[in-house]
Formats: structure tokens, sequence, C-alpha cells
């Protein structure tokens, strides 16, 4: 996984802020960019809800995605995931 | 000289079947849906009828409980400048989007992948919005109920739009549109005279409602709840292995629980349709094929919760090229 000093050296396709939102919606709310963008290209994601640290990561494994990097503090977690060539 | 007419309304009559409003269609006892007995797909020595409940206005079983959790949720203040919001396999989704555009309300239903499309596009024909959800979406905390899930965290956030769910899965509204409704008409119109009642298992709202009410009128009376096997293609039940058992079911009315598989179940669906030109769902084939496993004798009531309308995606897939010839 990318270290947080390389975290901005990630070319992010386009960015998903589902603060305040409950799991599972950010995690629908992911899925249906990530189903937009093309093989390689990075989502990053923003949620509030502390669910996210498990739920978004199986997310990623079950769709054939990277997870590229975390980050979580001040009650915020960020994801930056990279959409699978199948996915 | 010219002469007028003059025109007064026409006022609902159902004995006439003529009714001011859709509305006015909804069951109840002095308006129940039919009972029909079965002649050939019957177990042996068994008496049993099938309530029609896709003879509803919208088309299922449904329509009661969409009513009741409407006319509660209005009746309660709980949707003023809100949105409605829904988890359901579609009749419930249907039904409520139908009663819920009569009302102004907006609705989304969020339902699980693999909903025939048919349901799919009568909830967006209905103006619903519909979000398809695969039931692993969230495979931590929810395993199999991703639809519940993603209309609970709808309505639990903090969104522009207000949301409230309806939760036909944990709301007592759903029971009591059964208890006084489709339980009182069963009981009326068998006169009294049933040993069994069998219903499939989904949200608990139907085998709850209707067996607390018959059981109230005899306790020795039968209450059997149809489950799925896990994995099942049976819409509108659910596997309480794999799904989370809904808050309102009640199982101290359930005396019998029948596991069935898809495959006799949509065997019977088909011979409802050959034999006895009853046009059903999958979930009804389901039950009549449990009603085999009842011993000889008595007089049983099952619950028909949709029409195979619905599912004629579905029955397409099974059948294959039987029937259709092609060059």
């Amino acid at each position: 996984m990318t270290q947080a000093s390389e975290i901005g050296d990630i070319q992010v396709a386009d960015t998903l802020d589902t603060s305040g939102l409950l799991c599972p919606l950010p995690v629908y709310q992911a899925a249906l960019v990530l189903k937009k963008l093309e093989p390689g290209e990075v989502l990053e994601l923003i949620c509030t809800d502390p669910g996210s640290l498990e739920d978004i990561p199986a997310l990623a494994r079950q769709r054939g995605d990277a997870l590229l990097a975390v980050e979580d503090g001040n009650g915020i977690q960020k994801f930056w995931i990279e959409k699978g060539g199948d996915a | 000289m010219t002469q007028t007419t003059t025109h007064t309304e026409l006022p609902t009559d159902p004995h006439l079947r003529r009714y001011g409003h859709v509305r006015d269609l909804l069951p109840g006892p002095d308006n129940p849906t039919p009972l029909v007995r079965l002649n050939r797909v019957t177990p042996p020595g068994l008496d049993l009828f099938l309530k029609l409940e896709w003879l509803n206005p919208f088309g299922s079983v449904k329509d009661r409980t969409a009513a009741f959790l409407l006319a509660g949720l209005i009746e309660r203040g709980e949707l003023a400048e809100s949105q409605l919001v829904e988890a359901s396999s579609g009749n419930t989704g249907i039904a409520l989007a139908a009663l819920a555009a009569l009302a102004g309300v907006e609705v989304t239903v969020t339902i699980p992948d693999g909903i025939p499309e048919e349901k799919k596009t009568l909830m967006r024909m209905l103006g619903a919005e519909v979000w398809e959800t695969p039931d692993d979406l969230c495979p931590v905390d929810h395993p199999k109920d991703g639809a519940i899930a993603l209309a609970r965290s709808l309505a639990g956030s903090e969104t522009s739009t207000r949301y409230v769910m309806a939760d036909q899965y944990e709301n007592q509204d759903n029971v009591r549109a059964h208890y006084e409704t489709t339980g009182p008409e069963i009981w009326r119109q068998t006169g009294g005279q049933l040993d069994h009642f069998l219903a499939g298992l989904g949200t608990g709202g139907t085998i709850t409602g209707v067996g607390r009410y018959l059981k109230e009128q005899n306790p020795a009376i039968q209450v059997i709840g149809i489950e799925p096997q896990p994995g099942h293609r049976l819409p509108g039940l659910k596997s309480f292995q794999e799904a989370k058992q809904p808050g309102i079911l009640d199982w101290r009315v359930v005396d019998q629980v029948i596991r069935v598989d898809d495959d006799p179940a949509y065997d019977v669906t088909q011979r409802l349709f050959r034999e006895e030109g009853l046009i059903v769902g999958p979930s009804t084939g389901a039950v009549v094929h449990a009603s085999h496993q009842l011993g000889p004798g008595g007089i049983a009531v099952a619950i028909s919760p949709d029409s195979g309308l619905n599912y004629m995606s579905y029955f397409a897939e099974r059948l294959g090229d039987e029937g259709h010839p092609t060059v």
C-alpha cells in the first residue's frame, strides 16, 4: 500500500465525498462511481462512518479493485481505489 | 327547447364492482380477495384454497402492507417534507410507489439484485426511483440484507433530502394490515372451517398478523410458514439461514416451518398455470408444494402473494424452447 508521503503523487480521476452518510450508502455510491471509471483510474473517497474502514476494503476486494492507500484521522477516512481491469 | 341533463356522481358500490377511486379497491373484510379451491394440483385428501392476492389493485398481497404503512406514516406526521424509502423485493415497492404517487409522496425503493425486470419497470413507471443493491454490498455487517441496510442508511444519514423508511420488517403496521384485513377475511370466507393456514416467510407480516387473528378465533388452527433454501430464487421469501430475522415475525403463532427447494416450487407453479388456470408467481408454487407435506384431511388456506405476470422473464428462462419451436 502507498505510504502517506506518496499519496500526493496519486493521480485522482474522481473524488466522492460521502461525509455524513452511514454505511452502506458510501459503499453503494462508491460502487456507482467506480462503475463509470476506466480501468486504472483512481477514485478518492472521503467517508465519516468508521464502518467504512472495513466495508470499503471489502468492496475493493469483491470488485477486484486495488486499494492504493487509506488515511484515518479526526473522524475522517480517506481511500484511494484504483479500478481493476475486469471490474 | 333545450333539455338539460343533471349529472349526479355515482357512488362507490362494491356489489356492482363500481368504485370512485382506485384506493376503494383495496381489500378488507367487506371487499375480500377471492378464495379459490385447487381441484387438480391438490395434496391427497386436503381441501386447499388459494387466496388470490394478485387480484389486489396493485397486484400483490403487499397492497395491504403498503396501505397500512403509508397511512401510519401520514397519520403520525412522519412524512412531512420527506421522501419515502423502502427496501423491497418488488411487491411492496410497487404498491408503495402507486399509493405514494396518489398521495404526492416521492419514493425510493432499494431492491436486491436479480429482481425481475418486470417489477423494476413497474416501479419506475409509477415514478419510483429504484436502487438495485447486491445482497452482499456491505459484507461486513449486512450479509444478504444489502437492500435493507441501504434503505436504513439512507434514512439515517445526513442528506440534503430527508428520507423516512417505512420499514416493513420492523413496523407493526405491517402486522396490523393482516390482523385487521387478511385474517378476518379468511375467517369469514371459510365460516371458520379451516384447519391449516400456510404463508411464505418474508417480512413475517402476513403469517404473524393472520396467524395471530386465526389463533385468537380457534387456537387449534395450524399456522405453517414456508421458508426457501439459502441462495434461492423465490422473490418475496427469505431464508433465515442467510438473512436476518425480521423484528415483527412472531414465532409464537407459527406451528411449523416447511423448507422448499426452488425446482419443485417452479414445477408446481407451472402445474398451477396448466392444470388450474392460475397465473401465479413462484412463491405460490412454493407454498402449494409445501402443502403436500401436510397429512390428509382438513381444509387449508394458502396465500397466493402475486401474479406470474411479473416473472415472465424467469419463466421464459426455465422454459427454454419448450412450446416455441424455432427454425
